[in-house]
């Protein structure tokens, strides 16, 4: 049984990310073909072991509940612990970091009530595969009071504490003025014993639509494929029957992470396509990432876009952004005329 | 106490399927891979859950444990009910008798208990080898309104096949004068599909009478329809006019595969409003690499593409390497094709890897298809390096 109590402070708003978060907490941004945020260190959790996770939400989740439902997914439907949504009962007046103070005091009976004796605390923004019993581990080992999670010399806004001082600084935030636990890492001044767990793998921290798009064209390299998706650590999802990929004989697709419902009659390079997407007949998408159920029509000319979900692209239209400054149309946009940057 | 049922399905999964040979040495028929991500029984069990039929027995003889460990409890197809859902119902033994099911009939006969339960108006016997959509509802409206004690569905065949397949004889209203099982000289071309629906009343009464009878083989098509008919029973054939395909061979099973790569395909599996389901495999989205080209497939996800694809339908989770060549052939879950190999025209079952430079394909002209086994390429591997 593990020791672990899995939260997620999702509640973090990401200012570059706004045109995919319009409508949409960070947490079930798409992607990767068939992803949101959250299934990735919601899987990180399932696979080392960890059998109760509460998930923080801010306003606007019900994409974010959709997406979750009872936790099936994560095989996080248990009669004993499982899936907790502890949405806010208010919203706090502060913009906390992760690990917000004021927010894990409003289910603070969660934490007192849960028989685990340590707290993994993570953001919903950072992609990886990480085994968090090795972290654990080392927590445990070096006696730390916190451990933070770093990957070469970032900061991966996780942590790890044991609940009973997690408690004590939530309780305590009036008399110490530390708002969250990044905070009190973060903060010279006190008598903490803060250390560091360094996990080697890939990680991404999706902080802006350049770091979005950058970190979506990093899959189509095998070893960063293999390293967030290892066999035996998979990514769990909320699951959609889709019918495996058609692809028409006039369909030539090199170098692309496809996703299953998709029809694909077109030229698709170096792309990222996700479930039930079509590209028509002589249309050549190249650098970009389609999200779910958007269709391009025939005679399209893409390069450099990202298309959220639901985006229609209708014949014979061109869009270009650049590597730099990729175009992004918003959830749901309709284009019909020609947009070159 | 359960609550009532208007109907309830039995659906018999313990055919063996010997026809499809090394397909089904470990696995039942129902069980076979189809379609780039399904097995055969998803047809029938998402049938069930669309048509609204909450309430279904799988009857598992043969080979079961890949096929019970499959459906579960039935959550994939929704049949996970508080009353009803689906139950697998294996043989049982009773006193110092251990019961095998000695025909589809007898399936049923030692199931009636598990019927009885939901005392319906309605039992629909079905067939879990069979791929096709078919929405049952609308198959019961039909035997309601004309009364019929049984219903039969049916589908057209070429008159050139039509010995091979159960036939009916009917008028022109469609009701059923006589049943030649398999006739040398057909007079219809109206094949039974194996699905049954029968007012409970009646099939429990004619089930016990035939269970007696120690001359009967216990079969729903050559003893349950007869006695019906001798009995001078309304029965009904029911037409039906999609595609209804029996994968009983590895040439029809391949046939099946191909049919889906068609530019408009019998079988839409990309009908929102008709779903299939199955248990989803879980892994990320194919990768199709810089050196790999794919034409007329259908490509499931967790494969790693690196060769060439053509007219071909390839599962979950297989990879295969640069320069090798897949030509119409179904390349079933996890196996593995290496670099610089050819497999056409064939079957590569579950599982199988197919070392480098190995070509697999049917002798010139020939029309066979070709099913993979480890003997097979162990044979391929030695004339190579020989």
């Amino acid at each position: 049984m593990s020791r672990l109590l899995g939260v997620i402070d999702a509640t973090n708003v990401v200012g570059g990310l706004q045109d995919l978060s319009l409508n949409r907490s960070v947490a079930s941004i798409p992607f990767a073909g068939r992803y949101r945020f959250i299934d990735f260190i919601l899987s990180n959790m399932v696979n080392s072991g960890v059998e109760s996770v509460a998930i923080f939400p801010k306003h606007q989740y019900r994409s974010l509940m959709d997406h979750i439902g009872s936790g099936k997914n994560w095989d996080l439907d248990r009669k004993k612990d499982g899936l907790f949504f502890l949405p806010p009962f208010f919203e706090p007046n502060e913009n906390s970091t992760v690990g917000s103070f004021a927010r894990l005091d409003q289910h603070l009976d969660f934490f007192k009530r849960s028989h685990q004796d340590y707290v993994f605390i993570a953001n919903s923004y950072v992609i990886t595969n990480i085994d968090i019993e090795e972290a654990l581990a080392e927590h445990l080992i070096h006696d730390h009071d916190i451990t933070e999670l770093v990957n070469h010399t970032h900061s991966l806004d996780m942590y790890i504490v044991k609940k009973s001082l997690l408690i004590e600084l939530i309780e305590n935030r009036k008399n110490s003025q530390f708002i969250s636990v990044s905070d009190v890492v973060n903060q010279p001044l006190h008598n903490f014993n803060i250390g560091t767990y360094t996990h080697t793998g890939y990680a991404a921290i999706m902080n802006s639509i350049e770091a979005y798009f950058h970190h979506s064209m990093k899959l189509l390299d095998p070893t960063v494929w293999n390293q967030l998706f290892p066999a035996d650590r998979p990514v769990f999802t909320k699951v959609k029957d889709e019918p495996p990929t058609r692809y028409s004989s006039a369909s030539t697709v090199t170098n692309s992470m496809i996703a299953n419902g998709a029809v694909i009659e077109g030229r698709v390079n170096s792309s990222i396509i996700s479930r039930a997407v079509k590209i028509g007949r002589n249309s050549h998408v190249t650098n970009c990432v389609v999200m779910q159920k958007s269709q391009i029509g025939e005679g399209c000319t893409l390069e450099y876009v990202i298309l959220d979900k639901d985006v229609r692209v209708l014949d014979g239209v061109t869009l270009k952004g650049s590597p730099e400054k990729p175009l992004v149309l918003r959830k749901g946009t309709v284009r019909e005329m020609a947009v070159s940057m | 106490m359960m609550v009532k049922k208007k109907c309830v399905a039995m659906l018999l999964a313990g055919g063996q399927g010997s026809r499809l040979q090394s397909l089904t040495t470990s696995i039942a028929k129902p069980a076979v891979p189809f379609g780039g991500k399904y097995r055969i029984i998803d047809f029938t069990l998402s049938n069930c859950t669309n048509s609204g039929i909450d309430t279904v027995g799988v009857l598992t003889q043969y080979q079961p444990l890949v096929l019970n460990s499959y459906i579960g409890i039935g959550s994939a197809w929704d049949l996970d009910r508080r009353n009803g859902g689906v139950t697998v119902l294996p043989p049982y033994t009773e006193a110092s008798e251990v019961k095998w099911y000695s025909g589809t009939a007898n399936a049923i006969y030692h199931n009636m208990k598990y019927i009885e339960q939901y005392n319906p108006e309605y039992v629909l016997v079905l067939s879990g080898d069979h791929i096709y959509k078919m929405d049952y509802s609308k198959m019961l409206d039909y035997h309601i309104q004309n009364e019929a004690e049984a219903t039969i569905s049916v589908v057209e065949v070429p008159w050139d096949e039509a010995s091979r397949f159960g036939i009916m004889n009917t008028n022109k209203d469609y009701e059923i004068l006589e049943f030649d099982e398999k006739p040398a000289e057909p007079k219809s071309n109206l094949a039974s599909m194996g699905i049954y629906i029968f007012n409970w009343k009646a099939l429990k009464e004619f089930l016990e009478v035939d269970n007696v009878n120690e001359e009967s083989s216990h079969d729903f098509g050559k003893d349950l329809i007869p006695l019906f008919l001798n009995e001078d029973k309304r029965l009904m054939a029911y037409p039906f006019d999609g595609y209804w395909k029996d994968v009983g061979t590895v040439k029809s099973l391949w046939e099946a595969n191909m049919d889906l790569l068609k530019e408009n395909p019998g079988l839409n599996l990309f009908d929102h409003s008709w779903r299939i389901y199955s248990r989803n495999p879980n892994q990320p989205p194919q990768y199709i690499s810089h050196h790999a080209e794919v034409k007329e497939s259908l490509v499931n996800e967790g494969c790693f593409i690196e060769g060439k694809v053509q007219h071909s339908v390839i599962f979950q989770g297989v990879k295969t390497g640069e320069g090798s060549l897949i030509d119409e052939a179904v390349i079933m879950p996890d196996a593995v094709i290496g670099s610089n190999s050819v497999v056409r025209r064939a079957i590569v079952p579950e599982g199988i890897h197919v070392p480098d430079g190995i070509t697999i394909e049917p002798e010139d002209n020939s029309s066979d298809i070709i099913l993979v086994t480890d003997e097979l390429i162990e044979k391929l591997r030695k004339d190579v390096t020989a």
